[in-house]
Order: structure tokens, then sequence, then C-alpha cells
């Protein structure tokens, strides 16, 4: 049994967290909190709302992707990244936007502050094409790994079809992890979309 | 005992009494095919949720012969993609439909395995004949166990018709 949920704080509040980490209430967002944060200070906002012992956000709903292109009377960016958090302790939530320009598309990765930032990461690069720096794995995670562009970017034909001749046998982590714990993993063939472990017991007790 | 009417030639055979048939390879082969499909389903959507209902007890697809239903390309010979195919999957469905024995035959379920239905998108094969062959579509989204029934008996009529000599095999040598 958790215990109830406590009551949030208010925007202004919030919104008084992050203005010195340059937040600026987005005004777009009719329905909840959006705070505009600049790139450098994404970081540092997400550890404060996650840390602050008034805001405890703890949850990272998703990292959303957003393209701007052909978005009626936009003058701003052409990206923007925004992460939803909600907090398990308090009731009140509130979303980080990152604007940031076509040519320099990339955002510091979360992946270590919030394990959900992960797949969502890579998700958003996959199909909006944002870079995570630091990110360690980033490949495609819904897309087939001969696709070529991001189909979420407003400028990519979305009838045009992309044919898969093999498919993934989408290992490379677990093989990593498994390598990690003394299994040696021996190369399959692609086709077969298995995986092997020779010897089926660990190293430590073959020896 | 005498016929009447009955030419020459085959007199002999009716002095065989009722012990013997005579038939064509085709017919007796065929009969045996059509009514003891062994379905594959290749459920990737809701169109699979009306597949068991046409398995299950109400519509009772065993009515029809095709109640086994296997889940091993190696031991069916019907292969019943019932639901939305991406290009990811593709790949997979294609070595499902490889490892299938000569005869199979493939029902296409629904509007998204014949069309790609209403996914008219980046990720959606746009109908799994671009990928396999195709015996019988069943049109709906998804359809109804009675659309399903009816493509087994279009298929049983279908497979009524076939020789064994033109069957084509693919990939074999001719």
């Amino acid at each position: 049994m958790s215990d109830a949920i406590k009551p949030g704080l208010p925007a202004d509040q919030l919104l008084a967290l992050l203005a010195p980490l340059g937040g600026t209430k987005d005004e777009a967002d009719r329905w909840g909190l959006t705070v505009r944060v600049p790139r450098e200070q994404l970081r540092a906002a997400l550890l404060v709302l996650r840390d602050g012992e008034s805001t405890r956000m703890d949850q990272l709903l998703d990292v959303c992707g957003i393209d701007y292109l052909s978005y009626p009377d936009w003058r701003g960016q052409r990206f923007a990244v925004s992460y939803p958090l909600k907090s398990t302790v308090f009731r009140h939530r509130l979303t980080l936007k990152v604007l940031i320009e076509e040519d320099d598309a990339v955002v510091p990765s979360a992946h270590d502050l919030f394990r959900s930032a992960d797949w969502a990461e890579r998700e958003c690069w996959d199909q909006v094409g944002i870079v995570f720096a630091d990110h360690p794995n980033l490949k495609r995670l819904l897309n087939h790994h001969e696709f070529v562009g991001h189909p979420l970017r407003k400028d990519y034909p979305c009838q045009k079809r992309q044919k898969l001749s093999i498919n993934d046998p989408m290992i490379d982590q677990l093989a990593a992890k498994l390598t990690q714990l003394g299994y040696e993993v021996l190369e399959m063939p692609v086709a077969s979309a298995g995986l092997a472990l020779t010897p089926m017991h660990q190293k430590e007790t073959q020896s | 005992m005498t016929y009447k009417n009955v030419p020459a030639a085959a007199t002999s055979e009716i002095n065989l009494g009722d012990a013997f048939v005579t038939t064509t390879v085709d017919s007796v082969v065929n009969w045996g095919r059509r009514n003891s499909l062994w379905p594959f389903p290749f459920g990737t959507a809701c169109c699979a949720i009306e597949f068991m209902g046409m398995v299950s007890s109400v519509f009772d697809v065993s009515r029809f012969g095709a109640e086994l239903v296997r889940f091993s390309p190696r031991q069916a010979d019907l292969l019943i993609i019932a639901g939305t195919v991406t290009y990811k999957q593709a790949p997979v469905l294609r070595r499902i439909y490889d490892q299938m024995l000569e005869p199979k035959w493939v029902i296409s379920a629904g509007a998204c395995a014949t069309s790609g239905g209403f996914y008219d998108c980046y990720c959606t094969v746009p109908g799994i004949d671009e990928i396999i062959p195709v015996d019988i579509y069943i049109a709906g989204c998804p359809p109804r166990p009675e659309a399903f029934l009816e493509a087994i008996v279009q298929l049983q009529k279908k497979i009524d018709h076939e020789s064994r000599n033109e069957r084509a095999v693919i990939g074999a040598a001719s």
C-alpha cells in the first residue's frame, strides 16, 4: 500500500524553480504546464524536478519529438523535444520542452537520469531523427534496420515504402549482457534469428 | 446378372460388383486434401480474434475438416494471415511460408492483410500478396467468422479443381 498522493505545487512555484535555469512558460499549452528550457540546462532541469524535495517528479512518461515544419504561423526552430514528467508523490505534472534547430538537432541524453528515457530516446531518434548525445545504443526501435530516413518528419513522403530484405535478430543488447555474465555467445546466421550459447553452462562452471 | 444399355467395354468392371470404385487419382487426393486442411494462423491483429471464433464451438470449423490448428509451419498446409503485416514482419512471414511443405494454400483474412487496410503509411505492407501468393481473400474489418467459413468452403472448391500434374511447385525444376 502506498501513501496517499499529496497535493502538488501550483504552477507559479514550479515555474519559479525552473526560472534560474532559463525556464519560461510555454503559452501554447492551454491545458497543462509546459516549460521551455534551453538545451544546455535540460539535464539540470530534469534533475531539479526529479530530486527536489517539493517536486519529486520521478516518472518520465515519454520523450516526444515534434516537427514544426509547415505548422501554421510558426516562426521558431523546426524541432522540439518534450519531456512529460509526473510525480508519484505529489499531485502535479509538468512538461519540459527544448527547441532545437534543424541543422543542429542534438539533445543531451537523459538515459542515466530516467531509465525510461533509453527506449523513448531511441524511438524519438528513429521516428523524428533527433540525435541524443551520449546515448549508449542509439539505434532504431520501431522501424527496421534497413530503413532510411525518419518517417514522422513532415517532409518524409508518408506513402514511400521501404522493404526489408532480412530481419534483424535484435540480440545485440542481450548478447552483450550474456557476455558480461560469463556466457560465450557465438555468431549465428542472421536468418536463423536465434541465439546460441556455447557452452550451455557458464564459463566458471566449465573449469 | 445382365445390364441394359451398358457399353461392352464397361461390363467387365460392373461384373466386379461393389468391391471396386473407379475414379481418378486427382479426385481421391483432392477429396482428402480439401477435407483435412491443417491451418497455421499468422494472427497479428483483431482478425485473429475472429479466427478463434471460427475455430471454437459456436461456428465450429471442424464441420469442414479444418479444425486442427498447428503452430508449426512444417505441420500445416493452410496459412491464414489474419491481421496487419508490417515491413519489419515481412521476412518472417515469407520464411514461414517457405517452411510449409507442398501442397499449401494461403488465405488472406481481412482488409489489412489483403490491401494494408486503412494503414496507408510508411510501415505497412499494402497487401501480403507483395510477399507470398494468396489463394483466397476475405473482405471485412474484421471479417465475421462466417466469412472465414465461406473462405474455407471456397478454398475447398478450388482444391477440388486442382490436378496433381498441373500444380506448380514453386522453386522446383520442371
